[in-house]
């Protein structure tokens, strides 16, 4: 776009967010902060056992309580309640038990929510919730994921099995590339690995809450979730509440990683509370509810066989998953390892592919969306995989995953799992990368601690990524069975004084939607950054849209932006024409300028918006508005990418872990605004690095949750992390006119197997060939000490959950 | 979890055996335990703990599982859950008495088997408080038995 001297683009700048005056000066409004008159607060009786049959609730007591209001019981609820929403049946004989908001016959996760209790005060509801006296008998609980895989105790008898259902991608069935079994008998090497993705708890930093009014003409509920607008349809649909009854507001939202990416028992429940008791109802969570209530993210089994020629050069990949899909399938369970088995094959030209996934319930909380959502998965165990087949071959892991990425110039590129990559240069990623972080160096310095036989060895860990973001094209979404569309929407108002209002159906809770739209639209329309309104996250206001998750909110819900912001500049320029008394197709628009093409004629936004609002003289028929709607339906995924290194330093004494360097240069196309790209790639990195070294649910095998609060499960802080070298490539993608690519999932997805990729460069030395994560100094130790007194079994297995080791 | 336990009293089989047997002599010495009702073989009663943060009250019942005099092995099961929803509980209590000497010898094993919030949040404390409370347990008992022997 041409603009003028006096208007520096705003595209690139690194505005400080809009957003944080408010939100750090604590005029922030957080739906916990809501007061409504004659409110009443809601406490959980949740279940202790992870199986269990309920045999009698007695809530006389509870109901004599002081402030008590009323007791609910999932009895009480049968009928109205329905069953939480799974919008993603992977197949058509995907199997699924009911899922009541409040547990009726029996309570299949420990945490699960037998009772209500509606009372005057927080802390009257909670008081009561020990008065609640109910009456289980215990039923064997199927906690582990292979043990549940195997039907031996079956968690459903009336579903027969414990499996959800088994969904596969062939490339020689699909037509993309050759056969599998084909591609690995005639291999001349092949590598065959099984990874386990521990179970992830997403920390986000506000709980749970929800605030439901009934007293208005329509019902009001305010939550703490990333998609207001798929929860008023899944409302209207589970309850059976016209949708037209249902206004939905998520205001400042504290983080959501995916974990508020879901319809929750919780939010039924308020509503439900609010219609029996006439009454404003609220439900905000504790942590610990947060941590065994809340879905939980990955937790699957990954057995890899990859086949290759003596050079390096990959054949084939097969794929088998086992993926944890908990107790219930939330709204998309069932789909997150899905969303995986399109981003195995990296990348990479890889000729022959096959993936297998098979869902299997167990006695947990259910699993869902968190931070990547199965393509963290899907790169962990390629990037994992290339380099056991370099370590195999001997090769370097750079030279072995040179040997098979996409050139730069065979974009795009049709991958062999059904997708079209649009653009991306991975030679120019990784020069950049390798650069900044002194390879070579530190490739010297690793020889020499091996060979002085130093106390502290250096590990070198290499991961590439690539993920499918801006999701989503439509019709791949209705190919995959997916119950919704993937478009967005936006809309431009612009107001008589020539400032601009811009409603978007994404639903920022940390992203900074607000200052990055504002600069889109200021450069767009030629108006000040400080003169765009950015409004979201009310179905009232935002009337359509479908809400933030999946890297999806820029390159969709951007471009849905500035397609309204053009057809807003279409309409202005009848008006400027007829003001200028020129033709329409002469007139010019740049930098908040209509101008008459080869004349210094001009007219400015701001009175071509007035002269609108007056109508006064406005051309013959044209509709006095300048407001504009745009529905964007992207017609492909993006594609960023990167190249991420790590330095990993490992006490063989100790098996503590360091990391000594951490370079990351990603590619997420154009970028609107610098610092907030920065913030999401640190951010990212973290949560990633938590995966590769501190984070693991762990449950007994009773069931229970034994990292129940922060002091059991590790989220890193700044002391954890090392300072980040992030840099950035730009290989704008052709399929939008941003040319962006997302960025919200880049850290999280590469930094895992790279981390982990460096501890085992440092250590396999002693004969150690896997380290399960997290890798804890506890089972780094083991490895080493397992693989010294040559057992074989040098692998930092300490079984399912690594209860002993954890520590 | 198993917890297992050692000691020896100056009384005679016959008389630790006895001991062993009487509920209203055992129950008490468990700290915080008191005893509702003794039927027979049955017995009810409930158990406070405070396990860090925690306070439960676990109300249950008990039984003799096992009463066999000529080899001096009692097997008692008991199994509770807290008055306030927090979990259940349960342990079976295998005791083995045998002559040493002028005195008998026990041998305590304990499993134990608890749910819930105290597993949850207590997990570090469960294993000591546990072994704390047993300690305190049978040294009450081994006081009560050397005091009458």
């Amino acid at each position: 776009m041409t603009v003028t001297e006096e208007h520096a683009p705003e595209i690139g700048k690194a505005r400080a967010r809009k957003e944080d005056a408010r939100l750090i000066t604590g005029r922030s409004r957080y739906t916990d902060n809501m007061v409504l008159p004659g409110m009443l607060h809601l406490a959980m009786v949740r279940s202790p056992l992870a199986r269990a049959r309920i045999t009698s609730i007695d809530t006389s007591a509870a109901r004599s309580a002081p402030g008590v209001v009323r007791v609910l019981t999932g009895k009480d609820l049968t009928g109205e309640q329905g069953s939480m929403p799974n919008a993603w049946p992977v197949t058509e004989d995907q199997k699924a038990p009911p899922h009541p908001a409040v547990a009726e016959e029996t309570v299949n996760f420990a945490g699960e929510i037998v009772a209500v209790v509606i009372a005057r005060s927080p802390a009257a509801a909670r008081d009561a919730v020990e008065l609640v006296d109910v009456d289980y008998e215990p039923l064997t609980p199927v906690v582990d994921l292979a043990t549940a895989a195997r039907d031996e105790e079956l968690i459903y008898p009336e579903l027969g099995t414990n499996h959800s259902a088994t969904w596969v991608f062939d490339s020689a069935e699909a037509g993309t590339g050759g056969d599998i079994k084909e591609a690995i008998s005639a291999a001349e090497i092949v590598v065959e690995r099984t990874f386990r993705q521990q179970r992830l708890i997403p920390a986000f930093m506000e709980p749970r809450s929800t605030v439901v009014d009934p007293t208005g003409e329509q019902l009001t509920v305010w939550s703490a979730t990333q998609i207001p607008h798929i929860l008023r349809v899944m409302l209207a649909l589970t309850l059976g509440i016209p949708e037209s009854k249902l206004r939905v507001i998520a205001p400042d939202v504290g983080g959501g990683f995916g974990g508020k990416l879901q319809v929750t028992p919780e939010e039924v429940i308020t509503v439900l509370a609010a219609r029996h008791t006439g009454k404003p109802c609220k439900y905000t969570e504790t942590r610990s509810e947060t941590m065994v209530g809340a879905h939980h993210g990955r937790d699957q089994i990954q057995t890899l066989r990859i086949s290759a020629k003596a050079d390096g050069t990959v054949t084939g990949l097969d794929v088998h998953l086992v993926a944890n899909m908990g107790a219930y399938l939330g709204l998309i369970t069932s789909g997150i390892p899905i969303l995986g088995a399109f981003m195995y094959n990296g990348i990479y030209k890889f000729p022959a592919y096959r993936f297998e996934c098979t869902n299997v319930f167990t006695n947990q909380v259910w699993t869902d969306a968190y931070r990547g959502a199965g393509r963290p998965e899907a790169t962990f165990a390629i990037e994992r995989m290339m380099d056991e087949l370099a370590t195999e071959l001997g090769m370097d892991p750079i030279e072995v995953r040179e040997k098979n990425w996409i050139q730069h110039d065979e974009f795009p590129f049709a991958t062999v799992s059904s997708l079209e990559y649009d653009s991306g240069n991975y030679e120019a990623a990784t020069a950049k990368a390798l650069e900044l972080f002194g390879y070579d160096e530190l490739r010297a310095e690793q020889t020499r601690r091996r060979e002085s036989g130093d106390v502290v060895q250096l590990g070198i860990g290499v991961s590439t990524f690539t993920e499918m973001c801006g999701l989503a094209p439509s019709r791949v979404l209705g190919a995959l069975s997916y119950a919704a569309g993937g478009w967005e929407h936006a809309q431009v108002r612009v107001l008589p004084t020539g400032k601009v209002e811009v409603v978007t159906g994404v639903s920022p809770h940390g992203q900074g939607h607000v200052t990055s739209w504002s600069q889109i639209v200021a450069d767009r329309l030629g108006v000040a950054f400080e003169d765009v309104e950015v409004l979201h996250g009310d179905t009232q206001v935002s009337q359509r849209g479908l809400d933030t998750y999946g890297s999806r909110s820029l390159a969709v819900g951007g471009m849905a932006v500035v397609a309204a912001a053009d057809k807003v500049i279409e309409k202005a320029k009848v008006v400027a024409a007829h003001l200028l008394e020129a033709a329409t197709d002469d007139i010019e628009f740049s930098g908040g300028q209509f101008t008459v093409r080869g004349t210094d004629q001009g007219v400015g936004f701001g009175d071509v918006a007035f002269a609108v609002f007056a109508a006064h003289d406005l051309p013959d028929g044209f509709e006095p508005s300048l407001d504009s709607d745009a529905t964007y339906d992207p017609e492909n995924f993006s594609f960023p990418h990167g190249t991420h290194l790590a330095a990993m330093e490992v006490d063989t004494e100790t098996g503590q872990v360091r990391v000594r360097k951490y370079v990351c240069v990603d590619d997420v196309g154009n970028v609107i605004n610098p610092m907030i790209v920065d913030g999401q790639v640190h951010g990212g990195l973290a949560q990633g690095i938590a995966q590769a070294l501190f984070e693991e649910a762990v449950y007994d095998d009773s069931g229970t949750l034994l990292t129940g609060s922060f002091t059991e499960y590790l989220v890193p802080s700044a002391p954890d992390l090392p300072s980040f070298t992030t840099d950035r490539t730009v290989t704008p993608s052709t399929t939008n006119a941003l040319g962006v690519k997302g960025v919200g999932e880049a850290g999280t997805i590469a930094s895992t197997p790279a981390i982990v990729n460096g501890v085992l460069d440092a250590i396999r030395q002693f004969g150690v060939s896997d380290v399960e994560m997290p890798c804890s100094p506890s089972r780094v130790w083991h490895a080493i000490q397992a693989a010294r007194v040559g057992s074989g079994a040098g692998t930092g297995h300490t079984g399912t959950g690594g209860e002993e080791a954890r520590r | 979890m198993q917890l297992e336990h050692h000691f020896e009293v100056p009384a005679s089989r016959a008389e630790t055996w006895a001991r062993f047997n009487d509920l209203e002599q055992v129950v008490p010495c468990f700290p915080g335990a008191s005893l509702t009702e003794v039927d027979g073989d049955e017995f009810t009663g409930s158990v406070k703990v405070k396990l860090g943060p925690i306070s439960l009250q676990y109300n249950g019942s008990g039984r003799y599982v096992e009463r066999d005099e000529a080899a001096g092995r009692i097997v008692i099961e008991a199994s509770g859950k807290d008055r306030r929803g927090n979990g259940n509980a349960g342990a079976t209590v295998t005791a083995v008495l045998t002559e040493a000497g002028e005195g008998t010898a026990v041998e305590v094993v304990t499993e134990m088997d608890i749910g819930g919030k105290p597993a949850q949040f207590g997990r570090g404390m469960i294993q000591s408080i546990s072994n704390k409370m047993l300690d305190k347990f049978l040294a009450c008992i081994r006081e009560k038995m050397t005091d009458s022997a």
